[in-house]
């Protein structure tokens, strides 16, 4: 690095947490909690918004995983941590699923929005002893003998089991859904050929994809995959099908607002960062940056597509909805 | 073989530089240590080192982690052999024999076959994975549903084997082990079972509290009982050096025990605690006299030693090669990889051959800084056994709490250690042993997935079984077993053996 640069950052990293401090806060180590284990996708993406975060605000950002019940014991925490703004959380759209089916989980309304980090399309590959080549085969195939095909993703109502269950409600198919605990056995399953296809998000296929023991069909995105340029999306190939899952950060309700501001702005402005975007994309992940607004939109508008599917599948079993 | 020669030279050359010996050396040393410390595991001290490697390289990264899980099972040996304590769960069975061995006074020799057990086995398994990695990896391939179901059902077949006294009381602690495994969330349907509302049970009962509870707080509890006459741990340690004969008598164990855990190591969902418990029972039915087996057998020892670490060390060769974490730990490793943009993935030999071979390389550089790190330490860990018991049971409980609580900052999880110790407690009082039970913990939540994967995948034909080749031959070793364990004249037999 030139000596120039490194002037430069540090007369950054020492300008903007002046800018961006209220009175006293943060005043110690502020903790984030991922609902997850360590070493998955929101693990990874997490601590790198943490270490971007800490150096923000001068203050050391430390992740917490408090893995458990599909979620619900991380979310948990993060609704029910002291409203200071020293410990915020990783929200996804697991805990808006989770809150329709363990009556023990936070509700939506019990979560601040401060930012949000991205999205993670759905996506559908198939095994290639299939000989299924493009989307257009798999519908075909499926439509010929509804429930033959067999696709592997998470337990209901997982990530990947509501991508294929939305799949299958917009292309008008059916297919047998197979759980499997996490996309590495998922993805294990469908090289060794025991499934035909899964439903597991890009990264966790792009490599496989590559070396054509598998084959990505297509992505559930507006736009395509920019670690899977030459896959299209459902849109281009004539549906319209768009559901996937994104990460946002959030906080408990009741924080003080001069607080809250710093929080917001510190994170959006870690999302901005073009350093921090390389990084993450150099990881695996698209950082579309959003400030709390647009995390908010993106809770409400999750919460309306994925419920009629839960309930329609029957896994509504808590905080039925009036009127549906 | 030039090429595999080329590739290793040039993964030495990497392995060698100052700074990854310096790093391969910082995670031995903390393997090691939380090794030795009950319950704190290699998981959660890989989580928490992870913010740490994103300043190194990723090799570098990956050397010292994978440090910290391969010397996690030299350390874990120790308090297994001088408390009955495993420090890792996949030294649960080193508890048996070793610690027998160290009430017969023969606790040094029984610390120094393990070490050597598993220097044999970490070297052998090093030259495997450089040879045979590659086209090993795809055998994990071949696995599907239906076999995994006859393959765990081997393993519980054999844990009967393996367990001493009564085959029905086996039996019933088997059945009791899958009957707690059903607690949990239905992984076909996701509905929680049986957890009374507690969100501490939707993943089901925690393996690291239950065998904390049931063979740590167990014994302890037992030692007060009889703290006048017995003593808890052997105070005399004898010879730290084996005797040629006892290192013969353990040296075909120590190779089975490597052949045994490597093959674990690769199948998914297998690796160390698997690997231990079957490379015992193994031992145990090809030993001319199975009744030394409890009572300080020496293979009982070297078996298990080499095996958990001969699956430590080839469950990396899915991971690396194939891009597929077979535990936990692994899919850990796999994250260490993204944070460095290093896509997991078959492609990793061919785009990143510094990282591949210089890992391979670093294990063998490992394997020799444990041995000159725990040869001269264990006159350290001796020392451990002139602490009195005024001082050491109560740090014993406070390390199994720390240990147990660390896994998921769980406060339940340290009420749920406790319970299962009183549990344990009366276990032993009912002469139940605790083995088959946690092997029942462990296998019954995947063979019911499996199971019910298996049946699925077959639209409910339950002949899948018999017509996967790989799912027919588990089948029948295990009938064999069966067979041979149940038989009025074996059983006679066998009873006899166990009677002394």
């Amino acid at each position: 690095m030139h000596r120039r640069s490194i002037l430069a950052l540090s007369a950054a990293a020492l300008a903007t947490p002046r800018l961006a401090r209220a009175a006293g806060f943060p005043d110690g180590p502020i903790t984030l909690i991922v609902a997850w284990p360590a070493g998955g996708g929101s693990d990874v993406s997490m601590r790198l918004v943490a270490e971007a975060l800490s150096r923000r605000l001068s203050v050391p950002v430390l992740v917490e995983n408090r893995p458990g019940a599909a979620g619900t014991i991380g979310h948990r925490a993060i609704a029910t941590a002291r409203p200071d703004g020293q410990t915020i959380g990783m929200f996804s759209q697991d805990a808006i699923t989770a809150q329709y089916g363990n009556a023990n989980a936070p509700a939506l309304s019990e979560f601040e929005p401060l930012g949000f980090f991205g999205e993670e399309p759905g996506s559908l590959q198939v095994h290639p002893g299939t000989g299924i080549t493009t989307l257009a085969d798999y519908i075909a195939r499926a439509k010929a003998a509804p429930g033959k095909l067999r696709n592997g993703g998470n337990p209901a109502p997982g990530a990947s089991f509501l991508y294929m269950a939305y799949y299958e409600r917009r292309l008008d198919i059916h297919v047998t859904k197979v759980a499997y605990a996490g996309y590495a056995p998922t993805v294990t399953a469908l090289l060794s050929g025991e499934i035909d296809s899964a439903s597991v998000p890009v990264p966790d296929v792009i490599e496989h994809h590559n070396a054509g023991r598998l084959r990505l069909l297509a992505v559930s995105g507006t736009d395509r995959h920019f670690m899977a340029p030459d896959v299209p999306t459902f849109r281009e190939l004539g549906h319209d099908v768009v559901i996937g899952g994104w990460r946002s950060i959030a906080a408990p309700v009741g924080i003080p607002p001069d607080r809250l501001a710093v929080l917001r702005d510190s994170l959006l402005a870690v999302f901005k960062d073009s350093d921090f975007q390389a990084r993450a994309r150099h990881a695996g992940f698209a950082v579309t940056p959003g400030d709390h607004t647009r995390t908010a939109a993106a809770w409400a508008e999750s919460d309306t597509s994925i419920y009629p599917i839960m309930d329609e599948l029957g896994l509504v079993k808590a905080r039925r909805k009036q009127g549906t | 073989m030039h090429d595999l020669i080329s590739n290793l030279a040039m993964g030495f050359g990497v392995a060698l530089s100052l700074q990854n010996i310096g790093l391969c050396f910082i995670g031995c040393v903390l393997g090691t240590a939380i090794g030795v410390l009950p319950g704190i595991g290699p998981l959660p001290t890989v989580a928490m080192l992870l913010p740490f490697t994103f300043a190194l390289d990723p090799t570098g990264a990956l050397i010292m982690l994978a440090g910290v899980f391969y010397g996690a099972q030299y350390g874990g040996s120790t308090t297994a052999i001088l408390a009955r304590l495993p420090g890792e769960t996949s030294s649960v069975v080193t508890c048996l024999d070793g610690y027998a061995m160290a009430l017969k006074g023969q606790a040094g020799t029984a610390l120094a076959i393990a070490a050597i057990g598993s220097v044999v086995a970490g070297m052998a398994t090093t030259l495997l994975i450089a040879a045979a990695g590659p086209p090993l990896a795809d055998v994990a391939l071949l696995f599907q549903s239906a076999d995994y179901v006859s393959v765990m059902l081997l393993g519980l077949v054999s844990a009967v084997v393996m367990a001493h006294g009564s085959v029905l009381k086996a039996l019933l602690m088997i059945l009791f082990g899958l009957l707690l495994g059903t607690v949990g969330t239905d992984v076909a349907s996701g509905d929680y079972r049986l957890t009374m509302g507690l969100d501490m049970l939707a993943d089901g009962l925690g393996f690291v509290p239950i065998s904390m509870g049931l063979f740590g707080l167990a014994e302890i509890m037992v030692n007060l009982e009889s703290m006048a006459g017995r003593t808890a741990i052997a105070k005399k340690v004898g010879s730290l050096w084996p005797s040629r004969a006892v290192l013969w008598q353990a040296f075909p164990a120590m190779v089975r025990g490597t052949v045994i855990g490597a093959a674990f190591g690769i199948l998914p969902g297998g690796g160390p605690t698997i690997a231990a418990f079957s490379a015992y029972s193994v031992e145990k039915k090809v030993a001319r006299d199975p009744s030394r087996f409890g009572q300080g057998a020496v293979e009982g020892v070297a078996a298990p030693e080499a095996a958990n670490n001969a699956a430590t060390q080839s469950c990396f060769i899915p991971m690396l090669c194939l891009g597929i974490p077979p535990n936990a730990l692994m899919a850990l490793m796999v994250g260490a990889m993204m944070v460095h943009g290093i896509q997991p993935g078959p492609s990793i030999i061919t785009k990143q051959p510094e990282l591949f071979w210089g890992m391979i390389a670093s294990m063998a550089v490992g394997n020799v800084i444990l041995v000159i790190l725990n040869l001269p330490l264990i006159g350290i860990w001796v020392k451990l056994l002139q602490v009195p018991y005024a001082f050491l049971f109560p740090a014993i409980i406070v390390f199994c709490a720390v240990g147990t609580y660390t896994v998921d900052s769980s406060t339940g999880d340290v009420v749920l250690m406790a319970i299962f110790g009183v549990l344990g407690y009366v276990f032993r009082k009912l002469d139940c042993e605790p083995a088959p039970l946690m092997l029942g913990l462990v296998l019954g939540p995947l063979l019911e997935e499996n199971f019910r994967r298996a049946m699925v995948l077959s639209d409910g034909d339950a002949m899948v079984f018999l017509h996967r080749p790989i799912s027919l031959a588990f089948l029948v070793a295990a009938a064999l077993l069966l067979a041979a364990v149940l038989l009025p004249s074996i059983r006679r037999g066998r009873q006899e053996a166990f009677r002394e």
